[in-house]
């Protein structure tokens, strides 16, 4: 049985809490990294390969080391070494406005001997393909395979053969990259647009060589991550060199072109699959090829297949390397890629046996789970959703304009571990709660506060978070969906065992002992005569000079893993243009106790608006001649508006007796394979890759006419 | 001075036109040989923001979002694209909305420039600012000072705005975190509210 | 951006003088398109040239039309209810362009002369015929967005102003200033095809050259419609367009201007549509004939066949809305 349990019933917890960050956001006081202005500050600028795979022949720093108001110059490749994707860093320079520092950027003078380079996945898997890579251009994984797969085949009534693919796409934080590194003699103040304060403590430490004691990071704010900001990455370094070189502080952010180029990507997948299935409608194999890009020498891994019961499986993976940026984690690494891959084969295998997809989906589930709860998601969106006027495949509407809908599943981790806190409650009563995590967008700073004012039976008001430093005690960076999970039992231990001894001190003038009590609305009473108590500011007149100050760590019981989630998104087509428009979505999605009803809803609305992304508009595209991105921009790189966002409808489900699960990232999954099921229901072609521009949706349709794409 | 005293007056309107006179300042006459030619390099610019005089020595290619954010230390509207196809930077310029990344800062002297500094006043929140609080239609909030700046401009054209307007209204601005619903929420909830 | 010198000129005549510099000078409109090129050093000039100072305002001809002055925001334009109800098509346009701040800075005169959008243009990298370079990268390339007619070469930009269709459609004249004195340019012989010759520009205007006004003609017994297809709804650019412009007999097309965007260098008049349509009832079947017609000499390029259709698409619904008939 352990020790700390959340409340049976709780005043804070769950309800909808406004975002303590608000007001300084909506007014500009928010200070993000962009934004630090430091006395003496000056301004860093890199030097980047324009060319997909060169040799660094030469590189002349001069030009720049005699330019106004420069102050630093640093190479950081050596003469002889390769450059492996346009972006790739070369050198960097520091001077005292950004205008100095950018002309003095363009003067460095580098000599480039250009080499063969891939620019596309088929470039690379050509059989004439240079071979770039040391070790080869393709690396492929260990076969997977579960029972045979010819019997399973012969089991089948119907078998879908086809290849299915996504698209690589970057993360596009609006806060791009960067610090402001500050030397004080050998110790190092960075303040970093990151995720993770202490793993970039490491990191600076590593690559600067000296002791993480010396090291300090802070992130009281910062503009958006999604899986690409955990290090302080090379521009960190090189900002920390440039200041230790200029004995100034430097600012050091990418523009949005370096940050499309060199700041990670999501791999694209693709797989040729084949799959059987019964004439009653059970799975009965898969098999599947898959292969995707993760740039210069990095993985592109992904589940496959996805959710759904195969009872006979082989799948085998290839890592493809092609000459442009390495990827990072992205909102739920590899899930919304096997999601799609499975999901639009799970609607050609429905219409095979002419089952509605969700009956189908619903009879090839695994068993029923509390973090498997795909069947009771289906059963109450499609009621919710209107699913029973979903026509067949093909919208029978006349004119131009026709309508579909389509489903999708999707399940997530989102455990946590491992954070730590320190409580102070002063003698005046205030409270301070300290966490070295940060908040990167997802309410952090709120739910930091709302568990520690829950627990204290105190007003949000009464309560001091500090987050976003490395002067606070540890916590893991912000990702995979576990800081919630993580933080938030780490503040219930502390803030438990720090009430504990705040009522050591008050029972004895309640003449009662400490387990008699109880903290609620803003007193300490007994539990069984909430009139024998005293108001919490006289409570800790008796803490005295010496704070209470406590330190405590994450436990066991608090939390939990695993989630699970249903979409179904409804999205017309004009056939006449191809143009495809979402108008519905709706996102069932368990998540463990809720701690903040509000930001837990809008992390749902973001993770299904950057699904919309995915599935319609945005597309890192490279040319295949040079192995340059031709649309590193915010113009070319398209992403959705006000006018492109549908209706979205979020369900979401408490389930408080599993603890605090995570859920940044599994609302993302699911709504592009949803999404495009619906252009499939709409228009009657199959569409079996990302994005679903208007080329593709005119192709499917002409295709469809001429003899099908089904 | 950047521009001739005749076009700056023309420019400046009615209301500025005591500080125009003030900034002009010594000595600015229209050269016999044509328009006086400034820069390259750095020279006075003064610009009224938020109601305040901000003097600075800036070259001309400084834009009105590096002017503010790195030479007057107001940093509220961020820098995301530099390419005015974000909003990020979205500020108001006699009245109407402008990317200030795609603005010359001596451009718009003697023009009354409104950034997201200047709608709240004190602790008190603009009613657009509220209401982006109280339904939460914001995340990590890069965008937002360039959302909530857009917001107030919508508003303050149709005080009644219809979800089309405020869509196309606010079209020039982009989210990451998808706060797209709720900003929309923000919007009709503080329609009609008192204008700030 | 290069560090350049700034002037604020006074009248035309020192707009013109001040273009004149050892060096480059360019003219500086709503500087929505021209600050983002030096931003990316696609433009490097030695001094840039303030022209919001000429003419900005919109007034009535003695020939009932209208002189749209070069300093015109397009905000402005869009709201203008005179402009509205003599060319509904140019409102139309303007209203589409970009976004609101864009439109608020932006102005008529920048929105004609603006460069291509064209990715290997817009970036550094990429030294294509209109950069001194000797090669088009469109032409193996990723060419998704890039023309769909006029595709003879050496360049395959489509061109991009949302006004020049219309000012085309309804027979413009553009007012050019420069050294020389003045001169009226048809809007329809504004804008040059590209030759080996001319690529480094998409029009006549010469280096000392500025516009100065669009003067549009009476519109006469007139129909129009205008028709703009976007892949993302909120800030994005039409992937292709139409205005067509017919002078009508009754219900019958006496005669018919049909000029396509974004799908060819220059806008593309489409002489077949505009043949199609004389002598028809204005119809959807009308429509849909004239639209086949317009897109029967497409020669698409590798990747963007796709553009035929929705341009096809755009002649045909541009033509029902002028004839009253609801479209998608």
């Amino acid at each position: 049985m352990a020790k700390y349990s959340w409340p049976e019933k709780p005043t804070l917890l769950g309800s909808a809490v406004t975002r303590l960050d608000g007001p300084d956001k909506v007014t500009g006081r928010a200070r993000y990294t962009y934004d630090i202005n430091r006395p003496g500050m000056i301004y860093g600028r890199m030097v980047r390969s324009p060319f997909a795979h060169a040799r660094v022949v030469s590189i002349d720093l001069s030009p720049a080391e005699k330019a106004p108001g420069v102050r630093a110059v640093i190479a950081w490749k050596e003469p002889g070494a390769q450059v492996m994707y346009q972006g790739d860093p070369v050198a960097a320079v520091a001077a005292d406005t950004e205008e100095r520092a950018r002309d003095a950027a363009r003067l460095i003078r580098v000599r480039y001997e250009p080499l063969p380079h891939l620019a596309s996945v088929e470039q690379a898997l050509a059989a004439d393909a240079p071979a770039v890579f040391p070790g080869g251009n393709t690396q492929t994984g260990a076969t997977d395979e579960t029972g045979d797969l010819e019997a399973g085949f012969a089991k089948a009534a119907h078998i879908v053969e086809a290849t299915y693919s996504t698209h690589v796409i970057t993360h596009v934080c609006l806060e791009t990259h960067g610090c402001v590194c500050e030397w004080d003699g050998d110790k190092l103040t960075a303040w970093v647009s990151t995720q993770g304060v202490y793993p970039c403590r490491i990191g600076f430490a590593d690559g600067l060589k000296i002791p993480q004691a010396n090291v300090r990071v802070i992130t009281q704010y910062m503009g958006g991550g999604f899986g690409s900001k955990f290090a302080p990455d090379v521009q960190g370094l090189i900002c920390a060199k440039l200041a230790q070189q200029a004995k100034a502080p430097v600012k050091l952010m990418l523009d949005r072109k370096e940050e499309h180029l060199d700041t990670g990507n999501r791999p694209s997948a693709a797989a040729h699959i084949r799959a059987g299935v019964t004439s009653d409608g059970m799975l009965t194999a898969f098999d599947g090829q898959s292969w995707g890009t993760g740039g210069a020498g990095a993985l592109s891994g992904f589940p496959l297949p996805y959710i759904y019961n195969f009872p006979i499986r082989k799948r085998t993976h290839k890592n493809v390397f092609i000459n442009a940026g390495p990827q990072r984690a992205m909102r739920a690494p590899g899930h919304p890629q096997g999601c799609f891959l499975t999901e639009i084969l799970m609607d050609e295998l429905a219409d095979r046996v002419k089952m509605d997809p969700v009956a189908f989906r619903m009879r090839n589930l695994p068993p029923a789970a509390p973090n498997a709860m795909w069947a009771e998601y289906f059963t109450r969106g499609a009621k919710a959703f209107g699913w029973d006027k979903r026509h067949a495949t093909g919208d029978p509407a006349p004119g131009p304009i026709k309508t579909g809908m389509g489903v999708s599943a999707h399940r997530w981790g989102g455990a946590g571990r491992g954070s730590q806190a320190h409580v102070d409650i002063m003698s005046d009563g205030s409270v301070v709660v300290k966490c070295g995590t940060q908040d990167i967008g997802t309410g952090t700073r709120t739910i930091v506060a709302m568990v520690a004012a829950e627990t204290l039976g105190l007003p949000m008001s009464a309560v001091k978070p500090e987050i976003g430093d490395t002067m606070y005690p540890f916590s893991g960076g912000s990702g995979g969906s576990t800081t919630a999970a993580s933080v938030t039992p780490a503040i219930r231990v502390t803030t438990v065992n720090a009430l504990d001894q705040l009522f050591a001190k008050v029972a004895p003038t309640l003449g009662a002992k400490p387990e008699d009590l109880v903290a609620q609305g803003g007193r300490i009473h007994l539990k069984d005569n909430a009139s024998k108590g005293v108001a919490w500011k006289d409570a800790c007149r008796l803490i005295g000079t010496e704070p209470i100050s406590v330190d405590g760590k994450w436990e066991d019981g608090l939390s939990g893993a695993g989630t699970s989630g249903v979409q179904f998104a409804e999205a017309s087509v004009d056939i006449e243009t191809g143009i495809v428009k979402v108008t519905r979505i709706l996102a069932i999605q368990d998540c463990g106790l809720i701690v903040d009803k509000l930001t837990a809803e809008s992390q749902a609305y973001g993770g299904v608006i950057a699904a919309i992304n995915f599935a319609l508009f945005e597309d890192r595209i490279i040319d295949r001649v040079t192995g340059q991105m031709v649309n590193p921009n915010m113009e070319w790189y398209l992403l959705a508006g006000m006018s492109d966002v549908p209706t979205i409808d979020i369900m979401l489900n408490n389930m408080p007796e599993r603890g605090v699960i995570g859920i940044g990232e599994p609302p993302t999954v699911s709504t592009a394979s949803a999404i495009a099921n619906a252009v499939r229901n709409a228009t009657g072609a199959t569409i079996r890759s990302l994005p679903l521009h208007p080329h593709k949706v005119l192709a499917a349709i002409e295709q469809q006419k001429a003899g099908g794409t089904n | 001075m950047t521009v001739s005293r005749r076009d700056f007056l023309k420019s400046a309107g009615v209301t500025s036109l005591a500080t125009a006179v003030t900034a002009a300042g010594a000595a600015e006459t229209e050269a016999q040989t044509g328009p006086r030619v400034v820069g390259p390099g750095d020279l006075p610019v003064t610009l009224m923001v938020n109601g305040k005089r901000v003097e600075l020595r800036i070259e001309p290619r400084v834009t009105l979002l590096d002017a503010i954010r790195n030479r007057a230390d107001l940093t509220g509207n961020k820098r995301v694209c530099d390419r005015g196809t974000c909003g990020a930077c979205t500020v108001i310029v006699d009245g109407r909305t402008v990317y200030a990344c795609s603005t010359l800062a001596i451009e718009v002297q003697g023009k009354q420039i409104r950034t997201v500094e200047g709608l709240s006043t004190g602790n008190a929140l603009h009613p657009v600012q509220q209401a982006f609080c109280d339904v939460d239609a914001l995340m990590c909030g890069f965008c937002t000072p360039g959302f909530v700046v857009a917001t107030v401009a919508v508003l303050e054209k149709h005080p009644n705005a219809t979800r089309e307007q405020i869509s196309r209204g606010l079209d020039g601005n982009v989210c990451r975190c998808g706060t797209f619903v709720r900003i929309m929420e923000a919007a009709m909830k503080a329609k009609g509210v008192a204008r700030g | 951006m290069k560090a350049f010198a700034y002037v604020n000129p006074a009248s035309e005549r020192e707009a013109v003088a001040a273009l004149k510099i050892d060096g480059i000078a360019l003219p500086i409109g709503g500087g929505q398109d021209l600050l983002a090129r030096m931003k990316d050093y696609i433009d490097t000039p030695d001094r840039v040239v303030n022209v919001k100072g000429l003419d900005a305002t919109v007034t009535s001809t003695p020939d009932g039309g209208l002189k749209i002055g070069s300093a015109v925001k397009i905000v402005d334009l869009a709201e203008h209810a005179l402009v509205a109800k003599l060319y509904p098509a140019v409102v139309h346009a303007a209203g589409e362009v970009g976004t609101p701040q864009i439109r608020n800075q932006a102005t008529v005169g920048g929105n004609v002369n603006q460069r291509p959008r064209c990715w290997y243009f817009r970036n550094e990298e990429f030294v294509c015929y209109k950069k001194g370079g000797s090669r088009c990268f469109a032409e193996n390339g990723e060419n998704q967005y890039h023309a769909i007619f006029g595709n003879e070469g050496p360049s395959h930009i489509v061109h991009p102003s949302s006004l020049a269709v219309p000012f085309v459609a309804y027979g413009a004249r553009f007012r050019v200033v420069g050294p020389a004195g003045e001169r009226e340019v048809p809007a329809a012989d504004y804008f040059t095809m590209p030759t080996l010759q001319n690529v480094l520009k998409e029009n006549v205007l010469e280096d000392e050259e500025i516009l100065t006004h669009v003067i549009l003609p009476a519109p006469g017994a007139i129909k129009t419609g205008h028709y703009e297809v976007r892949y993302k709804q909120s800030h994005d650019w039409p992937l292709a367009f139409t205005t067509v412009v017919l002078t009508m007999n009754g219900n019958t097309i006496s005669s018919a201007r049909v000029v396509l965007g974004a799908v060819a260098p220059v806008p593309w008049r489409s002489k077949p549509a505009e043949a199609a349509l004389a002598g028809k009832p204005l119809n959807a079947q009308t429509a849909a004939m004239a639209a086949e017609a317009a897109v029967s000499e497409a020669k698409p390029m590798s990747g963007n066949a796709y553009k035929v259709q929705i341009a096809k698409t755009a002649v045909k619904r541009a033509i029902m809305q002028a004839a009253g008939i609801r479209t998608a």
